[in-house]
Formats: structure tokens, C-alpha cells, sequence
């Protein structure tokens, strides 16, 4: 053991490991890091306890999400699911379709210019999205679908889509981009035509980072609070199959609730059981996501 | 149909897709050109907002914005410096513990963000105190975007040539030395990438703040580093919550659309610094 850990650090020009001042200033630098991302984890985790000690597993499974008297999170765990894998649904025909088209058949000079768009346009704002969303999507959807309201899952799940595509298609690009060039010269080789290289050679072979390019997409899409909670709808109640309605989902249950319940109480440990469950599922959506990214990339 | 057909098909379709997506993505930035302009009056930028921000400009929610975001990179320099530099130059290149460490900033970056406000408010507003205000908002923040530092920082140390260390070891340079006169130096540009790209983070984030550090209406400006600051993201919010009235939409439109220059000038600069980050490394 003491072995391993030596040889976590580097060894200076004499061999020794004699550190500087500065050398122990970043170590405490780095320690400040450790403790902001581990303490947010031990945070959530610490705090809501209270809730889980008085509902039991029925703060995941119980319906009613009654403050003061009941927590129960189904509703906002269904509502996230739901409008998770809508935006994957609609977004994955649409970004893979772009990857392809990008990587395989644009010119290299467009093809920068497409790619430069896309990572600008993962970096607008949450509220530009949501802006946009209850100014056209939610009357679109009421008009087009004849709701009586438009704040609805289906939108929150559109509106997630098209926040989440540039992620998508440039990851999911880069994976494209990373088979190797005697793949293409092989295939080529044989006889196949470029759809025929695409579909048996190229798309098979980046798998694993396309597979990454989703998990994190889908990690986006789940932590995301202000664009849904402007167009969802906010009613807490377990939607079963029926996509146009209102709902809710764990993100924007606690952008709505955070304020009021402010720091005590079972009503805030009941936000952080939420809360806590957001971070374990984007978190292992991440780490498996970043596994098959980098084992596409190598 | 024989496979040239197929082929032309299927070409013809995703090359359809690519211009839907293109048209789609046009058209929210053209949607905010058109909508976010007719709310730019004579200044727009420079007037208080009045009425309840129904009326007037946004000067101080603006600044709001600026200081917030500013106070979050003071906070989260140091720290995404100095981590980083401890992962590069202390820690050996393929260790364990380094391994750890950079899965963590992974995980960091996709956290939610409504968790950092949910966590940071409970520990720097409930138990050290703080309340809702400007310091509760930039050290939030100042967590948030620590990993967007840390990841442009390790890249630029990463991209530096290993002869520019041999060199520096064959000079005889102590560890110190070795930071201070030559990775410092020629990292620089990518430092002011990471800089830049946390900035625009934390520019547009929305709800790690909006029960932390702003309240909407009635402040101005915040008289010390215990009140709450304005910000044009929580502006937007409020105004965009009431989307039935013409006039709150409107003054949100122009919200929005300085929020959004604010923060595609920023992600630009970053990427104008980074590119010459890259051609230095080659020479």
C-alpha cells in the first residue's frame, strides 16, 4: 500500500521528494477542490437522511407530495424520466443523421464552421432556452396539439431536445471522426460505396463513443432546471402514458421549492433526498459516459 | 432499388437533416436579433428598470451580472491554479490518485447545477451565515465553474512540449523555478482560456442563483458583500414568468439578447486565446 502510494508523485531532480513552500500551497489548493466535490456529495447525503428515516422507501415510491404532512417523490422521478427520454427519442435521429453528414461528407473547412457553431451553441444560456420556449413552443404545442395548456412533459422533453442537440451531434461527430483512416481505405478497398463504409465500418466501430455522446446528453438533460421549469407545467402528479400533460420533474421541483423551504426543516430534507437522487444518477450517467468516450478515442 | 439508389436516398436525407438543424439553430439566433432589438431605446443599457422592471433599462441588473460573475473567477482561480499545477507537477503522470482526481472534475462538470445552489446555499447562507447575497452567489459560482477552469488549465500544461522541461531541468531549475519561468509563461494563453470560458459559465447560469444570491426587485446596487446583487439571468426569469403581458416579454427579449452577446463574446475571446494557444505549442 505504502508502495503504491509513493509512487502517486513525482520525484524531484535529486530523487527526493523535498516540496517547497509552494508545493504544499497547491497541495492545500487541491484539498479545497477534494473537499468541494466531495463535500457536495456527503452534503446531500447527510441531509437527507431525516427524510428517508420518516418516509422509508416511500420517498421514491409514494405519490403525494403533501408539505408538512407526506414527501413522496414518484411524481418528479416519473416526470424527469419521461422528459429525459423524449429529448433522447427526438434528439437521436436528428444528431446522428447530422454527425454523419458532417463527418463523412462535409469539406473540412464547413465542417470546422459546423462544429464551431454547434460548441457556441452548448454554451447559451438555460434561460435564453426556457425565454424561447414559453414565448413560442408552449402556444405552438397548445395550437398545433389543441391542448388547453401548453405547458406540458412533451414540451419540456422538445424544448430539452433541442438544448441538448449541439452536445449530441459534436460529440457524437468527434466519435465518427476518431475510426482510424485505414478503416475508410479498407473499406474502400473492398468496394463499398461511402453509406455501405458508414453503415457496416464507421458507425459500428464508433459505438462506444456514441454510446458516451448520449450518456452525457443525457446527463444535460436530466440536471437542467430553468428552461423545463418555465415550460412543464409544475403539477406534481405521476402522468402514466400521457405525455401532454403537465408534470414535473426533480430539477424543477427544486428551482420551485428551494425558496421556501430555505435550510430546515423535513421539507428541505425532502428537496435534498431529491436532490441527492439527481446526483447519483447524473453522476454514474457521467462516469459511464466518459468511460466509452475514452475508449472510443483511443 | 439497387444500392446507388439507397445511397442517394439516404444521402439526400441526413444532408436534409443537417440544413433542419442548421435552419433551426439560425433561426433562434435571428428570434432573438428580431425580438431582443425593438427593446433597445436610447439607454436601454444605462437607465434603472422601472415599474417592476416593466419599463426603463437594465443597467443594474447588467452590473449585476458582471460582478457576480467576476467575484465567482477571483474565488476560483487560486484554487483551479494551484490544484491543477499539484495534479501536473507534483503528482506522478499515470498514478491513481490523479486518476481520481480527474474523475471527479468530470463528475463536477456535469453536476446540476440547481444542486450547487441547493448545497451552497446550505452551507455558506445557513451555517456560515451569509444569507441570500453577493458572496453566498460568487462562492456557488465559484465551485460551479471550477471544473470548466480546471479542464482548460490541465490542457494548456498538458499541451506544453516535454523539451521545454527538459530544458529547464538542464538549467538546473528547482520545481519552483520550473512553474514560475517557464510553465507559467507559456501557458498563459490557456489560462486566459479557462478564465474567459468560466467567465461565460457562470455569465449564463440561472439556477444556482436565483434563491442564493438575487432578489428581484427594490435593489439597486449591492452596498456590500452581504447583499443580494441584481442579475440579468434572474431579470429574464421573472419577466419571462409573466409571458402573457407585451410589455414584460419585450424588456425580457432585450434581457436576454445582452445576456447572450455577453456571453458568445465572451466563449469567442476564449477561442481567439485558445487558438493561439495551439500555435505556440507547435513552433
Amino acid at each position: 500500500m505504502k508502495v503504491a502510494l509513493e509512487n502517486d508523485f513525482r520525484r524531484g531532480l535529486s530523487g527526493t521528494r523535498n516540496w517547497d513552500l509552494v508545493g504544499w500551497v497547491f497541495a492545500v489548493m487541491n484539498l479545497i477542490f477534494l473537499i468541494c466535490a466531495v463535500g457536495l456529495g456527503c452534503f446531500l447525503l447527510v441531509e437527507s437522511v431525516p427524510v428517508v428515516r420518516s418516509e422509508g422507501l416511500g420517498f421514491w415510491l409514494g405519490e403525494n407530495w403533501w408539505v408538512g404532512e407526506t414527501f413522496g417523490a414518484l411524481p418528479m422521478i416519473c416526470g424527469s424520466l419521461i422528459v429525459t427520454g423524449l429529448a433522447v427519442i427526438l434528439v437521436l435521429p436528428v444528431a446522428l443523421s447530422g454527425a454523419l453528414f458532417t463527418s463523412e461528407y462535409l469539406l473540412p473547412s464547413f465542417r470546422r464552421r459546423v462544429k464551431g457553431v454547434m460548441e457556441l451553441l452548448a454554451g447559451v444560456p438555460g434561460i435564453i432556452y426556457g425565454l424561447l420556449g414559453v414565448s413560442f413552443l408552449t402556444v405552438g404545442i397548445k395550437d398545433v396539439l389543441n391542448l388547453l395548456d401548453g405547458n406540458t412533459l412533451f414540451t419540456a422533453g422538445c424544448l430539452l431536445a433541442i438544448m441538448i442537440l449541439p452536445t449530441v451531434l459534436t460529440l457524437s461527430e468527434d466519435a465518427l471522426r476518431s475510426v482510424p483512416a485505414e478503416f475508410h481505405e479498407a473499406a474502400e478497398g473492398l468496394g463499398l460505396t461511402k453509406l455501405q463504409t458508414a453503415w457496416r465500418v464507421v458507425l459500428p466501430q464508433s459505438l462506444p463513443g456514441i454510446a458516451g455522446a448520449i450518456l452525457l446528453g443525457v446527463g444535460r438533460a436530466m440536471g437542467e432546471t430553468i428552461a423545463v421549469m418555465l415550460v412543464v407545467g409544475s403539477l406534481d402528479r405521476v402522468p402514466g402514458f400521457n405525455f401532454f400533460v403537465s408534470g414535473q420533474t426533480i430539477p424543477s421541483k427544486l428551482g420551485r421549492e428551494a425558496a421556501e423551504a430555505l435550510g430546515s426543516g423535513l421539507h428541505w430534507s425532502a428537496l435534498m433526498g431529491l436532490g441527492l437522487t439527481l446526483f447519483l444518477v447524473v453522476a454514474i450517467l457521467t462516469f459511464c459516459g466518459n468511460i466509452f468516450i475514452r475508449r472510443s478515442s483511443q | 432499388m439497387n444500392a446507388i439508389a439507397v445511397e442517394k436516398v439516404v444521402l439526400a436525407f441526413i444532408g436534409a437533416v443537417t440544413f433542419f438543424i442548421v435552419v433551426l439553430l439560425v433561426f433562434i439566433l435571428g428570434i432573438m436579433f428580431v425580438k431582443g432589438l425593438p427593446a433597445f431605446h436610447a439607454g436601454f443599457l444605462f437607465e434603472e428598470s422601472r415599474d417592476f422592471g416593466h419599463s426603463g433599462g437594465i443597467f443594474y441588473q447588467a452590473v449585476g451580472t458582471l460582478i457576480l460573475m467576476a467575484t465567482a473567477v477571483l474565488w476560483s482561480l487560486p484554487v483551479a491554479l494551484g490544484s491543477v499545477l499539484f495534479q501536473t507537477e507534483y503528482l506522478s503522470r499515470s498514478g491513481k490518485f490523479k486518476n481520481f482526481l480527474t474523475q471527479l472534475t468530470y463528475i463536477l462538470n456535469a453536476t446540476p447545477t440547481i444542486l450547487f445552489g441547493l448545497v451552497g446555499y446550505l452551507f455558506f447562507g445557513v451555517y456560515l451565515d451569509k444569507g441570500v447575497s453577493w458572496v453566498t452567489g460568487s462562492l456557488i459560482l465559484a465551485v460551479m465553474i471550477l471544473p470548466t477552469l480546471q479542464v482548460s488549465f490541465r490542457e494548456a500544461v498538458e499541451a506544453l512540449p516535454e523539451k521545454y522541461r527538459e530544458a529547464g531541468m538542464a538549467l538546473g531549475f528547482s520545481r519552483l523555478s520550473q512553474i514560475r519561468r517557464i510553465i507559467l509563461p507559456q501557458c498563459f494563453y490557456g489560462m486566459v482560456t479557462g478564465v474567459l470560458l468560466g467567465l461565460a459559465r457562470a455569465a449564463g447560469e440561472t439556477a444556482a442563483i436565483m434563491f442564493t444570491a438575487t432578489t428581484f426587485s427594490g435593489i439597486q446596487w449591492p452596498q456590500s458583500f452581504s447583499d443580494p446583487v441584481p442579475t440579468l439571468q434572474t431579470h429574464i426569469l421573472v419577466l419571462a414568468q409573466e409571458a402573457a403581458n407585451p410589455e414584460s416579454i419585450a424588456q425580457a427579449w432585450g434581457a436576454g439578447l445582452v445576456l447572450l452577446g455577453l456571453v458568445f463574446i465572451l466563449t469567442l475571446t476564449a477561442w481567439a486565446f485558445r487558438t493561439r494557444m495551439v500555435m505556440e505549442s507547435e513552433q
